[in-house]
């Protein structure tokens, strides 16, 4: 079954679908029309780009090449993960690549090499939009957890000074805040798991079934990246957490101020 | 007598303000002495740099004659119990705070008895009742005994005091006196209460972070 393509008139008049909620932002006084302009035109140019370069990957189909495309998702996306949790890049930057690295290539692998078995491991088709998916998810995960472990040691400061001078070591220390900020972050992707299907069609497997797929070959890729983003997510967030407290508080134990962006 | 700590020439300062400026004095084993001094002193600074919670600026403490790293603050800690003005117990129940460090790899296998308990909340006049309350809803004044309860059964023998007192009704105070009566405990406290400072052996008067006067107390 071929996919319908979408042709520039037609792509004109769906960029028409947003005039309707513009125009009813504008009636209830909301004046957003910078905003929904900047995103639109952003969306549009962003995955042109990604159209461009994942037919590249896909033509070139090179090991080297689509390791060093995935190598700099990981960058960016750790970058963006300590920016969105208020962290400082020079304190946590290695540890979160470290972690997101990990996790991302043990989840994308496992896919690629264990479940779907394409002909070649590193078959570009395969390897860079699981990677992008899977760390996708991943990074949502990895801002929660040390976004909620930092805020959480910082707001209850003196809690886990008193647990520090009863003889607990950091690790005993912090571990109340740690679990909490795990659960938090692998919550949405449970959520997401346990609702998958019945409040909503997963986007992954819409693309698939327009793209021609059956859907029974849909569900099952789609069991296998949900499955893929909740391993990455988990052990991302708690490899993340144990190696960033390495540099997140002095030679007695005591959180670093200096580790976050504000104040 | 033995020195226990010693701060010598001590300077604290947060961005724009000294707090410590030069502070030297040196405290025995055995003895309890009292920070005095008005707010802003310099008092509660003093407690929390030994503690490691404040860095250094200037100057040097020794903990048991050896100077403060990473192995001499483990060993203040290991005998050291701080207890602030609103004491944090970090647990819902009151017996679950008492009990609390000894879920921690170092007080492991040291678990106090029902009997254990029951006696350190006696010395503090409190009612073994009050072990299944939720120490959310108990009063200041209970939650710093039962703070000081479990630096007892800890075994701590030099407690940092922030004003301990200052929730306490006269019959607690008492209590509180005679506990630390005891000459194996040492004390370093922070007070304004003149019926605690009566009891300490020894006054190191602060202003604007500087020590001005360390005197030994006639009365105690």
């Amino acid at each position: 079954m071929n996919t319908l393509d979408i042709a520039p008139p037609q792509m004109a008049v769906l960029y028409g679908l947003c005039l309707l909620p513009w125009l009813a932002l504008w009636l209830i006084g909301l004046r957003l029309s910078r905003d929904i302009l900047i995103g639109i035109v952003r969306m549009s140019l962003q995955l042109a780009l990604v159209g461009f370069y994942l037919k590249t990957l896909f033509s070139l189909d090179d090991p080297w090449l689509n390791a060093l495309w995935i190598f700099v998702m990981l960058v960016v996306a750790d970058l963006s993960i300590l920016q969105r949790a208020g962290l400082k890049a020079r304190f946590f930057a290695l540890s979160t690549l470290v972690a997101i690295t990990f996790s991302t290539l043990f989840a994308t692998f496992y896919l690629v090499v264990l479940v779907i078995q394409p002909e070649y491991f590193y078959d570009a088709r395969y390897l860079v939009p699981l990677a992008g998916m899977v760390l996708g998810n991943c990074q949502q995960g990895n801002v929660i957890a040390l976004e909620r472990f930092y805020s959480a040691l910082r707001s209850n400061e003196l809690e886990y000074q008193t647990f520090l001078l009863l003889g607990a070591t950091r690790w005993e220390a912090a571990r109340p805040y740690y679990r909490i900020a795990v659960q938090a972050a692998i919550s949405p992707t449970l959520a997401n798991m346990a609702t998958m299907g019945l409040v909503s069609l997963p986007g992954m497997m819409t693309g698939q079934i327009l793209g021609g797929s059956e859907p029974w070959l849909a569900v099952k890729y789609q069991i296998a990246i949900m499955i893929g983003i909740f391993a990455s997510t988990t052990l991302a967030c708690i490899i993340n957490l144990k190696l960033s407290m390495r540099m997140a508080f002095n030679a007695y134990d005591v959180l670093r101020r200096e580790v976050f962006a504000k104040g | 007598m033995s020195a226990i700590i010693e701060f010598s020439h001590v300077t604290v300062s947060v961005p724009d303000k000294i707090i410590l400026s030069e502070v030297s004095f040196t405290l025995n084993a055995g003895e309890k002495a009292v920070l005095c001094g008005k707010s802003g002193s310099g008092k509660s600074t003093v407690l929390k740099t030994l503690l490691g919670l404040l860095p250094l600026q200037g100057g040097a403490i020794y903990f048991q004659g050896k100077p403060l790293d990473v192995l001499a603050m483990a060993a203040i800690r290991r005998h050291t119990a701080y207890i602030g003005q609103e004491p944090v117990l970090g647990a819902e129940t009151v017996r679950a705070a008492l009990l609390l460090p000894f879920q921690f790899k170092a007080h492991r296998g040291h678990k106090p008895t029902d009997t254990q308990l029951k006696d350190v909340l006696a010395q503090l006049q409190l009612s073994a009742d009050i072990l299944e309350q939720d120490s959310s809803r108990i009063s200041g004044g209970e939650k710093q005994r039962i703070a000081l309860a479990r630096g007892l059964l800890l075994g701590k023998s030099l407690y940092l005091l922030d004003e301990v007192t200052s929730a306490l009704d006269d019959e607690s105070k008492q209590a509180v006196f005679a506990v630390f009566a005891q000459p194996s405990l040492t004390v370093l406290s922070v007070a304004h209460d003149p019926d605690w400072i009566a009891c300490c052996t020894r006054v190191l008067q602060l202003e604007d972070g500087r020590l001005l006067e360390d005197s030994l107390h006639e009365h105690a």
